[in-house]
């Protein structure tokens, strides 16, 4: 309680403290010029003062300025910053347009020495890149992967080989909200995870936020991962696409309206499947092994004050063995947004969002034919303003419902199977959540974000509710009609703050709590597609995590290198694990297989980051640990979470080598996944068993790999047509990293047993041919 | 189910250029824990009991046996089968054949302390027919045995079968309940753990109508894979922390011979 009494007398104080001061207030939008794309976090400041901001998600910004007539600089990594002469009795409202650099080659100094943006916010435990900064990074099969990208971040954990998973300071999987056009996306991954949803040609910038979350984000206990999809060029129509080894890829983008309204379409299909035909097999020749994705945005610009957004994807793996089998997936997500500037000060942004996963199976062989079919889905509102009450406080608040509809497996047998139809209830949630936050900065040494978020988790019926014992059986159950059953309330405190020692250096702090009632039930160590999903219930208490962090930053040779040390403690309660044995496929008892425990992470996260010039990248190396505990797992010890990595270290680098060659290189080394392995056998009916009795006691191998990259670009044949080709190398140096390592008899001598590793990918070259015009 | 999950399984494992080596894994040795394999049935009235003990993974042998202990088993008609010790871990019971609808307590005592469970003997499915099943899967052919039966309605019916290939031994091959098709016309597809059936090979298939908690065990050990995030033992119904399982079940034996169908 002392905590809300603290926040809400700082926000009066705040209020009564900035009142009445006149200033003359500048807005409007930074833009790209060649494309008319808005610029998410250019800063804008007045040249020789203190005075600057930087533009929020839609590219929007508001200024107080003590001058009438004010130099303004406006910049962007990878753009010409612009100068301009304001005079604010004249014009109040400004659209910045900055020019591309061609090449980074084109090193430019920008005057305005306003780069330490990093080291003076007041936000922590927060990283954001443009595709354009990690277009030379090297991937797996030459398909650029934003969520590849962010597990070579400190404090972001890879789920495995090729997985496009990953864990966040030691949470959950499904701990992550990840947001594409602030459509919450299921499921992240393609064919068992070795690609990300996210077509890099369609997105334009990525936030990922590891602690101090901001108040405006909630449900999930993690991380926030925030992408946003390109806008589409609204001065001149344009295509861009690829051919690769695996996939291919086509955007088209241009001006519904020139300089109004513009649209882009993106799409992205692999083509593994193509070689099938070339099978003698039948069957296999009528299998089915692809996924495609696409994108699509449009946005009206009405005027100056109000622009309409309307964006969309739809993706699908499909795979199917002849019709014996077929096995289908994928998320939809549709977004409409609306912009609208009341005045230079505030700015609102009411959303309509709805999104979706969906899987199939298909099975007719013949003895058994049926279909399974499950589906989550959400349809949520929100309305969130932004008021710049002046250059030391921006407040920020919201409201937002959350409708959430789980419908679980259902098998659908039709007649004359050899299987029983079964159709497990649906479940209903509705989030309803309030949030408000402040930016302040009181003085020159200090900024703060302070936030509160209350949500209010409504369980709905209709539906059986059933009670358990403590072994997991059922005792009773109650039927409900179409009310709310149960209402979850929690009040969300978040805080992020930054002492500035000086312009290059600084010490932040930061809390979150965050309290998540959607759980993924995965008991495979890749999450997998028929993972079920379950919401908040009066079984089902919801996680929660409770953050802290302090961290050091620092700038070195005039803001050219970034340095970065943090560090955290986060607690996680009420963690969801499984009963030995579990049975999670179309179980209306499913519940009865939870076991609800407790989490702990701490570690120190190193990031030195070079953004600019020739040579870029970045140095990222954590130590942490990350553990749980369950009564009934592993005697009610604490042990170690799967992924929990004592060392992670990652190396990025980029080099422009000429106008034409660019060379990429990343090498990645991490401590093996915590495993359970057996610590004795036995022999039952003839079948050896394994003893275990440690959970999480040992450690798979150590992972390490190397990879390679170059980029050549030759002049253009025409003076709008680019090309280019992208060679790649993963794991150069051809190690086996264990995948999986299980253990069996050996073939010659059953009393005999021995330990085999699979090894998923070995050196992989690749190249993709690239066009743009 | 099973059948879902062998499909999804073949179509990620047709997408992954995978290799496989041997590897040298440092294991500890943990304290040895009783082990008590019970596997009673109608099949003869000869029964066996093992009672063995876990043994270091790196050992030459499978398992301890575990001689000198004191192996009882107490029928719901008050009967008492004192079980007698053959060596090597073995302990039999001639003239001792269980009988459906019965309740059976199993005791056994050793250095350890005394090991206990119960269970409850169901009476048989019969089998309605039976034959040898040829697939072909990405180009190989697999053979399998295919028993339909018409499962009892609105009654949990839980199935076990192991089979015996060439006169090699019994291995556990698949467990099922019919919790998605009670009371149906149902087929059962066994094949050995390894799909290692081959044409010209004699085949004997044994199934056993087995009591929940003996499924549970033996589900518990076909649903670990190497993909399992946590693999556990599997959940025994012997008290005091015994691994293992007490069975009393009704069961036949199955024996065919593999041959391409004639046409």
């Amino acid at each position: 309680m002392r905590i809300h009494l603290l926040i809400s007398s700082l926000i009066i104080f705040t209020y009564f403290n900035t009142f009445g001061q006149d200033k003359n207030t500048i807005s409007g939008y930074v833009k790209d010029a060649s494309s008319g794309e808005l610029l998410i976090g250019a800063v804008v400041q007045v040249k020789d003062g203190q005075l600057s901001t930087s533009t929020n998600s839609y590219g929007y910004f508001s200024m107080d300025v003590l001058q009438n007539e004010v130099d303004i600089i406006a910049s962007f990594v990878g753009y010409k910053p612009f100068f301009v002469k304001v005079n604010v009795s004249d014009k109040k409202r400004l659209a910045i347009e900055l020019e591309p650099l061609d090449n980074m080659l084109e090193e430019v100094v920008i005057s305005g020495k306003k780069r330490n943006d990093n080291v003076t916010n007041a936000q922590m435990g927060a990283l954001n890149f443009t595709m354009e900064e990690v277009k030379n990074v090297p991937v797996l099969f030459g398909e650029r992967d934003i969520l590849k990208t962010i597990q070579m971040l400190p404090g972001v954990a890879k789920g495995g080989e090729g997985s496009s998973n990953f864990y966040v300071r030691g949470g959950g999987g499904d701990q992550n909200l990840i947001l594409l056009d602030e459509a919450t996306v299921y499921n992240a991954s393609h064919l068992m995870g070795f690609f990300s949803t996210f077509n890099s040609d369609a997105i334009k910038d990525v936030a990922l936020y590891k602690g101090g979350i901001p108040a405006q984000y909630g449900g999930r206990a993690s991380s926030v991962l925030d992408v946003r999809m390109l806008d589409g060029n609204n001065k001149k129509f344009a295509a861009e696409g690829g051919l690769g080894l695996i996939a291919s890829r086509l955007k088209l983008e241009g001006p519904i309206v020139k300089d109004k309204s513009s649209f882009m379409l993106s799409g992205r299909r692999t083509y593994a499947d193509l070689f099938l035909k070339l099978s003698n097999d039948e069957k296999v020749k009528n299998s089915k092994l692809y996924f495609y994705d696409l994108n699509a945005k449009a946005n009206y610009r009405f005027n100056d004050k109000n622009t309409l957004y309307l964006s969309g994807y739809f993706g699908k793996d499909d795979l199917g063995y002849g019709d014996l089998f077929s096995f289908d997936w994928g998320n939809a997500t549709a977004t409409a947004r609306w912009n609208h500037v009341f005045n230079e000060k505030l700015f609102s942004n009411t959303t309509l969002i709805y999104s979706d996963f969906t899987y199939r199976v298909n099975v007719s062989s013949d003895d058994s034919k049926f279909r399974i079919a499950s589906k989550i889905e959400n349809i949520n509102l929100k309305q969130d303003f932004s008021y710049y009450r002046n250059n030391q406080n921006t407040f920020r608040f919201g409201i937002q419902g959350l409708r959430q509809k789980i419908s679980p497996a259902s098998l659908d047998a039709g007649d004359n199977s050899s299987v029983n139809s079964i159709d497990i209830e649906k479940r209903y949630g509705i989030e309803a959540a309030a949030y408000a936050s402040h930016e302040w900065k009181p003085s020159d040494w200090l900024s703060l974000i302070y936030g509160l978020r209350f949500t209010d988790f409504m369980v709905q019926g209709p539906g059986t509710f059933y009670d358990f014992d403590a072994d997991g059986d059922v005792v009773g159950s109650k039927e409900y009609g179409s009310s709310i059953i149960k209402h979850h309330l929690n009040l969300e405190p978040r805080l992020s703050m930054s002492f500035i020692l000086n312009p290059k250096n600084s010490i932040k702090l930061s809390y979150n709590r965050i309290v998540q009632n959607l759980h993924q039930l995965t008991n495979t160590t890749s999450s997998l597609p028929t993972d079920q999903f379950v919401l908040s219930s009066i079984n089902i208490k919801p996680q929660y995590a409770d953050q802290v962090a302090v961290g050091y930053f620092r700038n070195f040779a005039d803001n050219g290198y970034e340095l970065s040390v943090e560090s955290y403690y986060k607690y996680m309660g009420n963690q969801i694990d499984f009963r030995n044995g579990a049975d999670l496929q179309a179980n209306k008892y499913l519940e009865g297989e939870l076991l609800f425990g407790q989490g702990r992470a701490y570690g120190l996260e190193w990031l030195l980051r070079k953004k600019q010039g020739r040579f870029n990248g970045w140095v990222s190396y954590t130590l942490g640990k990350s553990e749980r505990q369950f009564d009934q797992i592993n005697d009610g010890q604490w042990f170690n979470a799967r992924q929990d990595r004592t060392h992670d270290v990652s190396v990025v680098a980029m080099y422009e080598l000429t106008k034409k060659w660019s060379l990429g290189a990343n090498f990645v080394y991490y401590t093996g996944n915590a495993i359970t392995y057996p610590s004795g056998k036995y022999s039952v009916n003839g079948n050896t068993m394994f003893y275990y009795t440690e959970r999480n006691g040992y450690r798979m191998p150590d992972y390490h790999r190397l990879d390679i990259s170059a980029t050549y670009e030759p002049k253009p044949l025409h003076k709008r047509f680019h090309s280019s080709w992208s060679f790649g190398l993963y794991n150069v140096y051809n190690r086996k990293n264990a995948y999986i390592i299980d253990f069996r008899e050996n073939e010659n001598n059953a009393n005999i047993t021995e330990a085999y590793r699979i090894a998923l990918f070995g050196a992989i070259p690749s190249v993709t041919w690239n066009f743009k015009f | 189910m099973k059948l879902l999950r062998f499909y999804i399984l073949m179509s990620f494992a047709f997408l992954l250029v995978s290799c496989e080596d041997l590897i040298e894994v440092d294991l500890n040795s943990a304290n040895p824990k009783i082990v008590i394999e019970a596997d009673l049935n109608d099949l003869s009235n000869k029964q066996m009991i093992r009672v063995s003990r876990t043994v270091d993974f790196g050992a030459p042998i499978s398992s301890e046996a575990i001689t000198g202990a004191k192996v009882t088993v107490a029928d719901s008609k008050g009967r008492l089968f004192e079980f007698v010790d053959k060596g090597e871990g073995l302990y039999v019971k001639e003239g001792f054949k269980p009988v459906a609808g019965l309740s059976y307590n199993l005791t056994v005592n050793v250095e350890e302390g005394v090991y206990q469970s119960s269970t409850k003997m169901d009476v048989f499915v019969p089998v309605d027919s039976i034959a040898i099943k040829e697939e072909t899967l990405f180009s190989k052919t697999y053979y399998s045995v295919v028993l339909k039966f018409d499962d009892p309605k609105d009654i949990p019916n839980y199935y076990k079968y192991d089979i015996a290939i060439n006169g090699k031994g019994f291995k556990f091959a698949s467990a099922y309940s019919d919790k998605f098709n009670d009371g149906l016309y149902v087929s059962h597809q066994i094949t050995d753990r390894d799909n290692s059936i081959e044409l010209g090979d004699s085949v004997v298939v044994r199934r056993q109508c087995v009591a929940k908690e003996v499924y549970t065990y033996w589900n518990d050990i076909q649903m670990l894979n190497p993909g399992s995030a946590a693999p556990a033992n599997p959940t025994s119904n012997i008290s005091n922390g015994a691994l293992g399982y007490f069975s009393v079940s009704s069961a036949k034996e199955y024996g065919l011979r593999v041959v391409k169908e004639s046409n």
